[in-house]
């Protein structure tokens, strides 16, 4: 009875069920935000509650419903947006201005984000430094350390691949949201060889990066450093970043997703997600189609928010090397024919199980990374509040 | 007549070469990169492209010890001449980038000749019946006289050196010891080509050459505007 109720995916779940499978998830939340109530604040103690309220509420609708991406989106939107106001927040509060002061970069304060990693292979490799004004251990200053962000990144990118991008960043969340906005795309038509991009700006920025040694893309093409930290505008050269910067978001992340309903900063520029699509080769889990099943209605291709998927990769029954198993194509077919799997199993024969599988592995990191983010913000916002 | 040490300069020069050479890959790296990319697929051919590269750099180089060594040091101390030399080496190159990125010289003389490649598919056989030895001479012999920073220690070496022979032969230790850590570019040989890789590679190009366009031309300008 089990076995057969794990084969299919199904529509509802009966509420005890859904409850049962989401108790893990519940456990592991308290366990994340208990030191938060063991240390900190009243406001801590209230973002604490609530994310972990929010995080075991999303997943118990995923188990009931069965639906996935129209849950995990919640969360995900909530993570882009309220991560830049718990880190402006915190740059205003440490320094005062948005803006990294010479003296700071210098000292090696600078957060570590992990978009840098891909450029800091080859300098590495070559001369045995490292690309970043950032410091590898820990300080009182810059808990955000190079060595803990390659760390935390490297553990979760083995659990889930390239769905880093759409669990734990927290960047594809603003653009996520502003294509959920509009309830038709008014562009619909794009060239799918756009798809490319983002791995010519890989190339682009790790070869440069060893060139000039600095990270180039922070430098010049990072679109979220508009909404995050930015070099001093002091010259005309940290001007033209600027207004690349603003340019690209405004672009990428803003209008372009409206239009498009597609995340195409993360499908068309981000060359860390590029590379997080080479871990897609390595990780357990993906999405197949079933072929017995496939009517070729194309509603996958026209749901998935970053075209991993092509008529030729379906006709073969996979998706693109950058689907990041956000779930759309999965919800919305009509036919079942999309399916989660695990590798090494037959396609089809025991979906829900690789989707459980996958789910409490992403789930749990994004509870954990994105989730105290989330509990930080709320804690920043409640602390904000005009009437305390 | 003086008498000249050749073992002296030339272990000398070896080692420079071989210790800064990491350097010269990083500073060259973005321009052979892209270039060996778009090339067909396989390893001869990518080890003859490599060698008209090469030897088209070693021909800089030589250029360079011959000018350097009648100029004293003068050429390679000066601030002014060498800000204005890189920043016209740097449009040359991204015009060179440009050019092979697009294709167009190569471009078959049809009516569709003057469509930039960039956003065409194309045909991975027929890339490899058209060779490109005139592009890797070019870029090398740009990236052989490009001033970077071991190129003006060897500069400053050789101009020290009493006979011409002496400072050519020395660039050309130089160049050898060098030369060691861009063998492995001969690895893209083995990578199967297809339309998609192509078509990032070109992607690279144009990248690469507005980034040599820009830094380029900002270094023109500021030379102009403030002397």
């Amino acid at each position: 009875m089990a076995s057969s109720v794990l084969t299919r995916p199904p529509a509802f779940r009966s509420v005890g069920r859904s409850l049962l499978l989401t108790l893990p998830i519940s456990l592991w939340s308290l366990l994340m935000f208990t030191p938060s109530f063991m240390h900190s604040g009243r406001d801590s103690h209230i973002g604490a509650a609530v994310v972990i309220v929010f995080m075991t509420t999303l997943f118990y609708e995923m188990m009931r419903t069965g639906k996935t991406y129209r849950w995990r989106r919640w969360f995900f939107v909530a993570l882009g947006f309220l991560f830049p106001v718990g880190f402006i927040a915190a740059l205003i509060a440490l320094r005062g201005t948005m803006s990294i002061p010479i003296e700071r970069m210098v000292s090696g304060d600078t957060p570590f984000c992990y978009m840098v990693i891909p450029m800091l292979v080859v300098p590495a490799a070559l001369t045995r430094a490292v690309v970043f004004p950032g410091s590898i251990l820990p300080t009182a200053n810059n808990p955000h350390s190079i060595a803990v962000m390659i760390g935390i990144w490297l553990g979760m990118t083995l659990v889930v691949g390239k769905a880093w991008c759409s669990y734990i960043c927290f960047f594809g969340g603003i653009e996520e949201g502003f294509a959920g906005i509009a309830k038709r795309a008014k562009i619909r038509r794009l060239d799918s060889r756009l798809r490319l991009v983002p791995w010519a700006i890989l190339i682009f920025v790790v070869v440069l990066s060893a060139a000039l040694f600095e990270p180039v893309y922070c430098m010049w093409l990072c679109p979220f450093k508009a909404v995050t930290e930015y070099p001093a505008v002091h010259s005309v050269e940290t001007a033209i970043q600027m207004s690349i910067f603003i340019t690209l978001f405004a672009g990428l992340v803003v209008a372009l997703p409206f239009l498009t309903k597609k995340r195409t900063q993360c499908a068309y520029f981000c060359p860390f997600g590029a590379f997080q699509s080479l871990f897609n080769k390595i990780n357990l889990f993906e999405i197949r189609f079933d072929r017995e099943k496939c009517v070729d209605c194309t509603l996958c291709q026209t749901a998935c928010p970053t075209q991993a998927l092509s008529a030729e990769s379906i006709r073969e029954g996979r998706t693109l090397m950058n689907c990041m198993k956000c779930g759309a194509c999965v919800d919305s077919c009509k036919k079942d024919a999309a399916v989660w799997h695990l590798k090494g199993t037959k396609v089809a024969l025991k979906p829900e199980r690789a989707r459980l599988l996958f789910l409490y592995g992403a789930w749990a990191m994004a509870t954990m990374f994105g989730g105290s983010i989330l509990a930080n913000s709320l804690a920043t916002m409640l602390h904000w509040l005009p009437w305390k | 007549m003086a008498v000249f040490p050749f073992s002296t300069y030339a272990t000398e020069a070896l080692v420079l070469g071989l210790v800064t050479g990491p350097v010269c890959l990083a500073s060259c790296g973005p321009v052979v990169l892209p270039w060996m990319l778009v090339q067909p697929h396989g390893f001869r051919t990518h080890a003859r492209q490599l060698a008209i590269f090469l030897a088209s750099r070693l021909l800089g180089y030589l250029l360079f010890a011959s000018a350097i060594w009648f100029a004293g040091a003068a050429l390679s101390r000066s601030w002014s001449g060498r800000t204005w030399m890189f920043g016209v080496i740097q449009v040359l190159l991204a015009a060179g980038l440009l050019v092979y990125a697009v294709g167009w010289p190569h471009a078959h003389c049809s009516l569709a000749g003057g469509r930039p490649k960039l956003v065409q598919i194309t045909n991975a056989d027929a890339e490899s019946t058209r060779p490109r030895p005139s592009g890797a001479a070019a870029l090398g012999f740009l990236t052989g006289i490009n001033l970077c920073p071991p190129f003006l220690v060897a500069g400053l070496r050789a101009s020290q050196l009493p006979t011409l022979s002496a400072a050519l032969l020395f660039f050309s230790v130089f160049f050898v010891g060098t030369a060691v850590w861009f063998v492995p570019f001969l690895s893209l040989g083995v990578v199967r080509r297809t339309p998609s890789f192509l078509t990032v590679a070109r992607m690279v190009a144009v990248l690469l050459a507005c980034w040599y366009g820009y830094s380029g031309a900002s270094i023109l300008i500021e030379r102009a505007v403030y002397g």
